[in-house]
């Protein structure tokens, strides 16, 4: 291990690379904090730049992308409250809630030190235990994903801050929306409506961008003080919030823990981590109440879920061959265009390569932190500017984000009618974040489920006849009556302080 | 005063006219490159060329990935841009040949405009290496046959390109086994090396990754070069039974296209462009790392070497069509 | 209105989402043949399973509706409507029209309508703001990012 790391050293420790990497930290954080960018995005459009570089350089500068986009979109969702990215859909939970309590410096100095040492947890993860955990992951199969889709629905009930039947009306309405489309099982088109556009269903970007961002805008637009010049403490997060998050060490181990576990699962992204890691932290929480109106943990949960995801991926993507979601697919295809083929072989044949990635996603963390106090002032610029202008402009960053995804007007109106749906459920106090989480889950959950009755020779036994599969189900069943049990004792005790209060 | 806007008129002027001129040479902005396909290494492969052909245009060439529909929905939107050269279409044989033959898409090869051949990508039929209960492709047929429907196999999704071929090879022996859709290819080769499959499609770069995990079955390709890429393991032309399958029938491969109507100078600067690009060592080389291969023909054998692939194909509709009904009687 | 009607509207559109379901299944998804058979070829199971369930949650949330105290009664918060409304239609004016347009004609004037809505004093300021929006936004994605932005009827694109 240590003799992969030395070698790695000489073929990454040049100008170049170091000085990419930097860069890369600071688009990444970039198409992070823009509405309707991500890192994917980023990686795609900058890709056909990085394969023009020496190996290490070209990695170097598309993982830093990957690692800055993971956390830049916490900037625009603590500061706008719109998320830059579904990542950071969950940090916006108590992000925003302390920027509005004036504490902005303080949410994002805890946001970037968060994903700074969760991305690092992440990376002593993927260096350390990278053989033990991939081949643990890969032994999975349909039923197995089909059990962990559910225990990530239950998550559901645990992070939405209406009602749980809100909550789970909301996680249905997005389960709805990803079974638009061709149906990969049948070859059949659902809910399509002869329209080609719909053939690959809603594109999440659309759908979030609309939900999140439009509705918000038409929200904002409705306040009295749009064209006050808001006077915004000076904000400079410092390395105090450095301090700050370690004193939320346990906090910070276990969420990156679930960062790394769900980053290695192929087809688990940073959007269920994150969304985890808040619930797992406001469940151990000895404030949980306070979860939502402006906790520390709670940024310091996803934010170090989210940016621990990204070392997490890398796993069964350099190990294995198989990347964990899109945006590792596209690094493993930049790797074989650079010449390296992932998977057990590249490990023993190229060594010098492989330490010289855990060095550049080590070192794309440092830079997070550093790039990240250097640049944040410019982005809390943005707040002082009145919502007036700020308006108009975050719209049309909202369109050319979304039109840019696949070139489609059909996404702009899609956002818009999104952004009406998001208006409906904002006025009524339905929880945004289920339909994104549904949305994504969906297609993991439906195809799975499918997969496993295919490949089953005696129907739905195959879920009980495989152990992890089994001991899914039994935890999944747990969940399930601890959440029915909780909420029928709090509907009771709402009854029971009724009385009280109106004898 | 006077003199000033008269300066300002004539600047105008001029460099209004200078656009003008400008216009005409074509491309004067970024050229955009449809993909059918999401991130993965086909698009991979379409960005080496994009950035070179871009490189002899001396423009942009990014790669747009609109998957969907077997591909269909890349293709639709490509032909529906205005036809004035800034769209290409990477024309895969799923959009371009297969959905047709299966009725989901009502176009005929014959109706756009071809640039070059550029890349294909041979599959094979595999299984795992510590499998007990064959030792050949033949062996694992006549399990299949012993026990009909016990098979479970994936070709990644269901109704492309390797399903057909698979299905086709399944009924020249008479056996059933079950197809398993997979959105994403690595799931499949990672099913089938947990044993949850008994065999799968499976491309040269799953192979590269991890050759010694896999027993290859079967090549589905009579190009040497094809079956050198996973190390000589038995390729169709080794079997006793002929599967009528030739040249660029059984494999993946794409075509670059441009709309009809696309005027006939602009489509020349592409080709050329194009062609440039392919021919480049550089370009070439780095196609071969990714496991796929760099064809040469240019648009004058679009259209005789696409018919030969389409009547294959054509043959081999009726294999789908075969197992579905057996896969029905099956259940009964 | 008040929060209870708002709330009915919601439940409403939840239950023509369900009714939707099972209209697609009843005709598109017959026609197709994907409404019947096993995990392979029938593409109706899953999401007629999940409408179940959402019709179910709707019909709990119609009775906590009935049941919840007063406080429903009160009137949803009407201050700035006005603006939201025609902030919407603004908007969704400027994207239907995106296509035929493009993005260069249309931007800059949509972004001044908002800022009007907002209540921003019109002025040679005002459009030199809209004009710096819309034109740099599309410098950074056209020209950095090598995006093409949608150039409408006219083919308008800005060669950088």
């Amino acid at each position: 291990m240590f003799a992969t790391l030395a070698s790695g050293f000489e073929m990454f420790l040049t100008p170049l690379a170091v000085g990419l990497t930097f860069m890369g930290i600071l688009i990444g954080m970039l198409v992070g904090a823009l509405p309707g960018l991500g890192p994917l995005m980023g990686i795609v459009l900058l890709l056909p730049f990085a394969i023009g570089m020496p190996p290490l350089a070209g990695m170097g500068f598309l993982i830093a992308i990957f690692v800055g986009g993971s956390c830049g979109g916490s900037v625009s969702a603590i500061l706008l409250r719109i998320p830059g990215t579904p990542l950071a859909a969950a940090t916006l939970l108590d992000g925003y809630p302390m920027a509005k309590k004036g504490r902005a410096a303080d949410a994002i100095g805890i946001a970037l030190a968060a994903s700074a040492l969760g991305g690092i947890a992440g990376g002593v993860v993927l260096i350390m235990a990278s053989p033990t955990l991939a081949r643990f992951a890969s032994s999975f199969g349909p039923p197995e994903y089909t059990m962990l889709a559910i225990t990530g629905l239950f998550t559901i009930s645990l992070i939405s801050e209406g009602t749980l039947v809100k909550g789970l009306m909301a996680c249905a309405f997005g389960l709805l929306l990803s079974t638009v489309g061709t149906d990969e099982f049948s070859t059949g088109f659902r809910f399509t409506f002869d329209n080609p556009n719909l053939m690959n269903g809603f594109h999440i970007v659309a759908v979030v961008v609309g939900l999140f961002a439009v509705s918000e805008m038409a929200f904002q637009v409705m306040g009295s003080d749009l064209l006050s010049s808001p006077t915004i403490q000076k904000v400079q997060p410092g390395l105090g919030s450095f301090v700050r998050v370690l004193r939320h060490w346990p906090n910070l181990l276990r969420s990156s823990g679930i960062g790394v576990f769900f980053g290695s699962l192929p087809g688990a992204g940073g959007d269920i981590s994150s969304f985890s890691a808040y619930g797992v932290a406001k469940a151990f929480s000895g404030s949980h109440e306070n979860y939502g109106t402006g906790e520390e943990g709670g940024v310091v949960a996803t934010e170090a879920a989210n940016n621990a995801t990204v070392g997490g991926a890398l796993v069964p993507t350099l190990a294995l061959g198989i990347p964990g979601d899109a945006s590792s697919a596209m690094l493993l295809g930049a790797m074989l265009i650079l010449g390296f083929v992932p998977g057990p072989l590249m490990f023993v044949q190229e060594p010098g390569f492989v330490g010289g990635i855990f060095l550049v996603y080590m070192l794309s963390n440092v830079f997070l932190l550093v790039a990240g106090i250097i640049a944040a002032p410019l982005f809390i610029r943005v707040l002082s500017i009145p919502k007036a202008y700020l308006i108009p402009a975050i719209l049309i960053l909202c369109c050319i984000g979304t039109f840019a995804l696949q070139a489609s007007v059909f996404d702009l109106l899609v956002m818009f009618a999104f952004g009406l749906v998001g208006m409906l459920f904002r006025l009524t106090g339905y929880p945004l974040s289920p339909v994104v989480l549904g949305l994504i889950l969906g297609p993991i959950l439906e195809s799975n489920l499918r997969r496993s009755l295919l490949i089953s020779r005696e129907g739905y036994w195959i879920f009980l006849d495989r152990p992890v599969a089994s001991a899914l189900v039994v935890l999944n069943v747990l969940i399930l009556t601890g959440l029915l049990v909780s909420s029928l004792r709090r509907m009771k005790k709402a009854r029971g302080g009724k009385r009280a209060l109106n004898p | 005063m006077r003199t000033t806007i008269k300066g300002l008129l004539a600047a105008v002027v001029i460099s209004a006219t200078t656009l003008g001129v400008a216009r005409a040479e074509f491309p004067e902005r970024t050229v955009e490159l449809v993909h059918p396909w999401g991130p993965g290494n086909a698009m991979s492969v379409s960005q080496i060329i994009a950035k070179a052909m871009g490189e002899e245009l001396g423009e942009n060439m990014p790669v747009i990935s609109v998957p969907g529909a077997a591909g269909t929905k890349g293709q639709i939107m490509a032909m529906e841009r205005p036809a004035d050269g800034y769209t290409v279409f990477d024309g895969y044989v799923a959009p371009l040949l297969l959905q047709p033959i299966l009725g989901n898409a009502d176009w005929d090869f014959r109706d756009f405009k071809p640039l070059h051949a550029a890349v294909s990508n041979a599959f094979a039929i595999g299984g795992r290496a510590d499998e007990t209960r064959w030792s050949s492709f033949e062996g694992m047929m006549e399990y299949g046959k012993e026990n009909p429907g016990a098979l479970r196999y994936s070709s990644g999704t269901r109704n492309n390109l390797p399903h057909m071929v698979i299905a086709k090879v399944l009924q020249s022996y008479g056996v059933v086994a079950q197809n398993v859709p997979y959105t994403q290819d690595g799931n499949a080769v990672k099913d089938l090396k947990s044993g949850i499959l008994d065999f799968s499609f499976v491309n040269v770069g799953d192979y590269k990754a991890d050759p010694a995990a896999f027993e290859i079955l079967l090549v589905m390709s009579e190009l040497p070069g094809a079956k050198a890429s996973y190390d000589d393991a038995p390729a169709i032309t080794d079997l006793e039974l002929d599967l009528n399958l030739s040249g660029l029938g059984p494999m993946g491969w794409t075509w670059w296209i441009v709309h009809p109507d696309t005027p006939e100078d602009v489509t020349a600067t592409l080709r050329d462009a194009m062609e440039t690009a392919m021919k480049r060592p550089d370009v070439q080389e780095a196609i071969e790392r990714v496991g796929f291969v760099p064809l040469e023909w240019d648009h004058t054998q679009y259209e005789e070497i696409l018919s030969s692939v389409q009547s294959q194909l054509e043959a081999m509709g009726n294999a789908l069509i075969w197992e579905e009904e057996q896969l029905h009687s099956l259940d009964r | 209105m008040t929060k209870r009607q708002m709330e009915w509207v919601a439940l409403a559109f939840f239950a023509a989402l369900v009714m939707l379901v099972f209209q697609q299944i009843a005709t598109s998804m017959v026609e197709q043949g994907i409404a019947s058979g096993g995990a392979y070829d029938n593409a109706a199971s899953y999401p007629r399973a999940i409408a179940i369930f959402l019709g179910g949650l709707i019909g709990i949330q119609a009775i906590l509706l009935f049941m919840k105290s007063r406080s429903l009664d009160a009137p949803v918060r009407t201050e700035g409507r006005g603006r939201a409304i025609a902030l919407l239609l603004v908007f969704g004016g400027y994207l239907m029209g995106l296509n035929w347009l493009g993005y260069h004609l249309s931007t800059a004037p949509m972004a001044l309508t908002v800022m009007l809505i907002c209540g921003a004093r019109p002025g040679l300021r005002l459009v030199l703001v809209a004009l710096g929006m819309a034109f740099g936004l599309a410098f950074i994605f056209e020209k950095i990012l090598s995006v093409v932005l949608p150039g409408g009827t006219f083919g308008l694109n800005i060669p950088w």
